[in-house]
């Protein structure tokens, strides 16, 4: 996220003052305090509040599907605000721009970079928060105050022990103040010895409503006369168009309404329809008896291998892509190099399948349009719900709710298209559902990616040239958002950063080219999207598969050959030393050289500074995986995974984002793969989609490395770790490399017989 | 119109015969605690209870529930008392996003109902149709071991 422009916080002034439910936080432009103080543009928003009850209610624009992140910025703010965790509530915002990330000028929650890019936001807010408070404590208790601190919701006279409690200072309603950027900048912030809360395993807030249905997720809302819809999705996952719709059975359907087929002027969709209906079954049962017409359009005939037929002929090209990483000559440097290794490395089209399938409630009252839906970019998908109706995006309200699982999904807007459209149809309320099987068909995939490497070692095996093309669809290009795009280091215009992040690697590689090639082939067939971990998913399974057959080419141990060349040189420094503990801390906890294992049982490893070079966490596995010689079965025994991440703001919520991100990294690499044929995607169900189950998850053993470095992000990284291990410990057990994602046994079978002739 | 009990409630529902049990309880009762994940019984999200065995409401036809006793995630809560598994949920800090927990704590009490001292084993077998997409299965067998725990402690066994 280097390359978007980030508001800068030295323009804003923070204010305290009274709202209509007690005690108001916020930050507001340095312009605007004084519209910001008129009660009409300050209500209980920005940020958070108080009220007479003590309650504190923080105000959480990133979006809450299952990292606690919710929690998490509350918990910052609690730890400088000096607040009663007990007291402390989450409030979720609407897409109100007010709300905006001050970093990311906008409402959208990815990239692994909440933690990151909000601690000193959230803290100083606490912080000002606190200093106000116990201003207005001390005045009420008589006392000075420089004699007075504030603890657990309370501001304490610490000679005599006179409180007074958060709540009642609130309730006097005097507390206001008006904090000047260079005041807020100069609030010494506690240091880590003094902290109460971070580093501490608070539970977190948002979990016992998950344990007794009373958790609201989109899916849940209910709005008086609502009608619902089911869409009805084309033979093809983009391009198709609708002919003609017989709706002579549907009638049939009791409650039926109508058939609405989607004028998508925003593009999101294409040959889409919804039944409405005056239940959901009916609605179900009527998409089912809807006997559509289509024109398949343009990408009828694509399918996997044809995508991979065009990414290769691309590739081959040298007036292909653009540059991400242009260090030296590593075209001469593999001349004139002693060995040269090439691979190709792929990875399968994967879908997200949140638990919660993809919904939104739609209406429009008082000329004012409300969706009701989760979603991890409001900003945007308010923005395409407006474009889609014809209205001002003033005039459309995104209520956001607690998401069923986003892993990226959720960044996308298509839902509300449907929902607002057949909504605008029908004139009424429409709460619109996809069936799993809509929500399968029409996935923004992680892209199928075809990446060539090519690299030159020296007489000692070490790498002195490497030339790496990723060939892919470009989810974040698809978007339109000039901001999310990175400069060509061979100024051939902006490349999607989000399809090579990883490729820049922290390890020293005296020439190194990294080139980002757009498939428009699979771009126009599969519109893509950013699946948990992004680039790195894909990116990382090639340099560490790579490093690992340089090391074996070169006769050195993986481990000591990665370290070797993350000797901190240059742009590496720092950064490759971080890695290179966490990869200690990985090898050693796993018993690296150490342990004897069994005959066809081997250890891999691998390491990662997922997700951009800029927010790297510094992330190692050990995998332990023992592989039948002659089926090719294998199983994954153990991982073991290490990861610095600097400041841990709750370690039982990181330990539990490492937990979830390791399975999915095995599931993906294991179990998940959706193919493309004849335009369209051919998952349907959990039947045929398969993600990891209780029963294949391996054993794990996970170690957090804290420090006192600017916390960074935990809920991706791990996901990018572990299929090279898995990987690379299946060639230590058996001695055959696969070099494509999922690793099946079959392939793994194909390699035993191909290593026998 | 059919006649259900829900959580020991009496509810006229004015629904087809063939309706899942699933969209009466969410939609025409409004008790969304019950989720949808799949529609095919697949995930396991949308579990409730018939006459305390852990069904699939997506694949339980509505009239085939009349006459049973039907208890939801809602249900589970007796005289405001939390299940042992929903203390020892939030104990494990069990969910992520959550949207599926509701099924597996349905899934789970069917099976501290007739064992109160799982293995390992029998937990994973007993669970591994209930789908997390999070992948919290870690924490949802140390919430079961610690609710079985709870529950053999408090009845003296």
């Amino acid at each position: 996220m280097t390359h978007i422009e980030r508001n800068s916080l030295r323009r804003r002034s923070f204010i305290v003052g009274a709202s209509a439910t007690g005690l108001a936080f916020g930050y507001v432009a340095a312009n605007g305090i004084k519209d910001a103080l008129a009660a009409q543009s300050f209500g209980p928003t920005a940020w958070y509040s108080i009220g007479p009850d003590g309650i504190v209610t923080v105000m959480v624009g990133k979006a809450e599907m299952g990292q606690h992140v919710s929690s998490t910025m509350c918990q910052i703010v609690a730890e400088e605000l000096e607040a009663d965790w007990s007291k402390v509530r989450i409030a979720l915002p609407n897409n109100d721009p007010k709300y905006n990330d001050p970093m990311l000028g906008a409402l959208i929650t990815g990239g692994s970079w909440s933690t990151r890019m909000n601690f000193e936001t959230m803290s100083r807010a606490g912080a000002a928060g606190r200093i106000t408070l116990i201003e207005a404590g001390a005045g009420l208790l008589g006392v000075p105050v420089g004699e007075c601190r504030a603890s657990n919701g309370q501001v304490i006279h610490s000679k005599t022990g006179k409180k007074v409690s958060y709540a009642k200072i609130v309730a006097d309603g005097k507390a206001s103040k008006t904090w000047t950027p260079d005041e807020l900048k100069a609030i010494k912030l506690k240091t880590p010895d003094q902290y109460k809360l971070v580093g501490v395993a608070v539970p977190q807030l948002d979990i016992p409503s998950k344990t007794n249905g009373t958790a609201k997720f989109g899916i849940d809302t209910m709005v008086p006369g609502m009608l619902y819809g089911r869409p009805v999705m084309p033979p093809v996952r983009y391009g198709a168009t609708v002919k003609a719709v017989d709706e002579t059975e549907a009638r049939k359907v009791k409650g039926y309404v109508k058939a609405v087929t989607l004028d998508d002027k925003t593009g999101t969709t294409s040959g889409w329809i919804v039944a409405v209906a005056t239940t959901y079954e009916g609605a179900k049962k009527a998409a089912d008896a809807l006997i559509v017409t289509y024109d398949k359009g343009p990408n009828a005939n694509v399918s996997d291998q044809t995508i991979i037929d065009e990414a290769k002929k691309l590739q081959a090209s040298d007036a292909a892509g653009q540059l991400f990483v242009s260090q030296g000559d590593p075209a001469a440097a593999i001349a004139g190099a002693a060995k040269t290794v090439e691979a190709e490395y792929l990875t399968s089209i994967n879908i997200h399948a949140p638990l919660e399938p993809m919904n939104a409630t739609a209406y429009e009252q008082g000329g004012v349009w409300h969706v009701h839906t989760g979603n991890q970019f409001a900003s945007r998908t308010g923005g395409i719900a407006a474009a889609a109706l014809g209205v001002d995006p003033k005039n459309l309200v995104l209520h956001q709710y607690f998401m069923g699982g986003g892993f990226g999904r959720r960044l996308d807007a298509d839902m509300v298209i449907p929902a607002v459209l057949a909504s605008k149809a029908v004139g009424k309320p429409v709460k619109l559902i996809y069936a799993r099987e809509d929500d399968m068909a029409m996935d923004f995939t992680r892209p199928l990616t075809y990446q060539k490497v090519k690299a030159g070692v020296d007489a000692d095996g070490k790498l002195v040239g490497l030339q790496h093309d990723v060939v892919c669809a470009w989810p974040t290009a698809r978007w339109g958002i000039p901001e999310f795009l990175t400069p060509a280091v061979d100024k051939k215009g902006p490349l999607d950063g989000f399809t090579v992040n990883g490729a820049d690697f922290w390890y020293t590689v005296p020439n190194h080219k990294v080139r980002a090639i757009l498939n428009e082939l699979a771009q126009r067939a599969t519109p893509s999207g950013q699946l948990r971990s992004v680039a790195p998913g894909w990116t990382f399974w090639a340099v560490e598969s790579l490093i690992d057959e340089l090391a074996h080419a070169a006769g050195k141990d993986p481990v000591d050959y990665r370290l070797a060349m993350l000797d901190g040189a240059g742009n590496n420094a720092g950064g490759a030393k971080k890695l290179a503990n966490a990869l200690r801390t990985a090898a050693g906890r796993a018993g690296w050289g150490s342990v004897t294992l069994p005959k066809n049982t081997g250890m891999g490893i691998a390491c990662v500074s997922s997700q951009e070079r800029a927010t790297a966490t510094w992330t190692a596995c050990a995998a332990t995986v023992e592989v039948n010689p002659t089926s090719g079965a294998f199983e994954v025994k153990k991982l073991n995974v290490a990861m610095d991440l600097g400041t841990v703001i709750n370690p039982d919520g990181v330990k539990a984002q490492i937990e979830g991100s390791t399975l999915w990294g095995m599931s993906l690499a294991l179990f998940e793969q959706a193919t493309l044929k004849n335009g369209a995607l051919q998952a349907t169900n959990f039947g045929d989609y398969t993600p990891m189950r209780m029963s294949e998850m391996p054993e794990l053993d996970i170690s957090i490395i804290a420090n006192n470095d600017p916390p960074s992000g935990c809920g991706e990284p791990a996901v990018t770790v572990v299929a090279p291990a898995i990987a690379n410990a299946i060639f230590n057990a058996v001695g055959v490399r696969v070099r494509s994602l999922p690793i099946t046994q079959a392939a793994v079978r194909t390699a035993l017989q191909a290593k026998k002739t | 119109m059919l006649t259900l009990t829900v959580n020991g409630q009496q509810k006229q529902v004015d629904v087809e015969n063939d309706t899942p049990l699933l969209w009466v309880i969410r939609e025409h009762l409004q008790m969304t605690g019950t989720k949808f994940g799949c529609g095919a019984g697949l995930c396991g999200a949308c579990t409730v209870h018939l006459d305390g065995t852990a069904v699939r409401s997506c694949q339980t036809a509505a009239r085939d529930a009349v006459g049973k006793k039907i208890t939801t995630i809602e249900g589970l809560t007796v005289g405001g008392k939390p299940h042992p598994l929903q203390d020892a949920w939030i104990a494990e800090q069990v969910a992520q996003c959550g949207y599926c927990q509701s099924g597996q704590i349905m899934q789970a009490a069917s099976l501290l109902a007739t064992n109160r001292d799982p293995t390992k084993a029998e937990i994973v077998a007993h669970m591994d149709g209930n789908l997390c997409r999070c992948m919290t299965y870690g924490r949802i067998q140390k919430a079961i071991i610690r609710a079985a725990a709870d529950i053999r402690a408090k009845s003296g066994a």
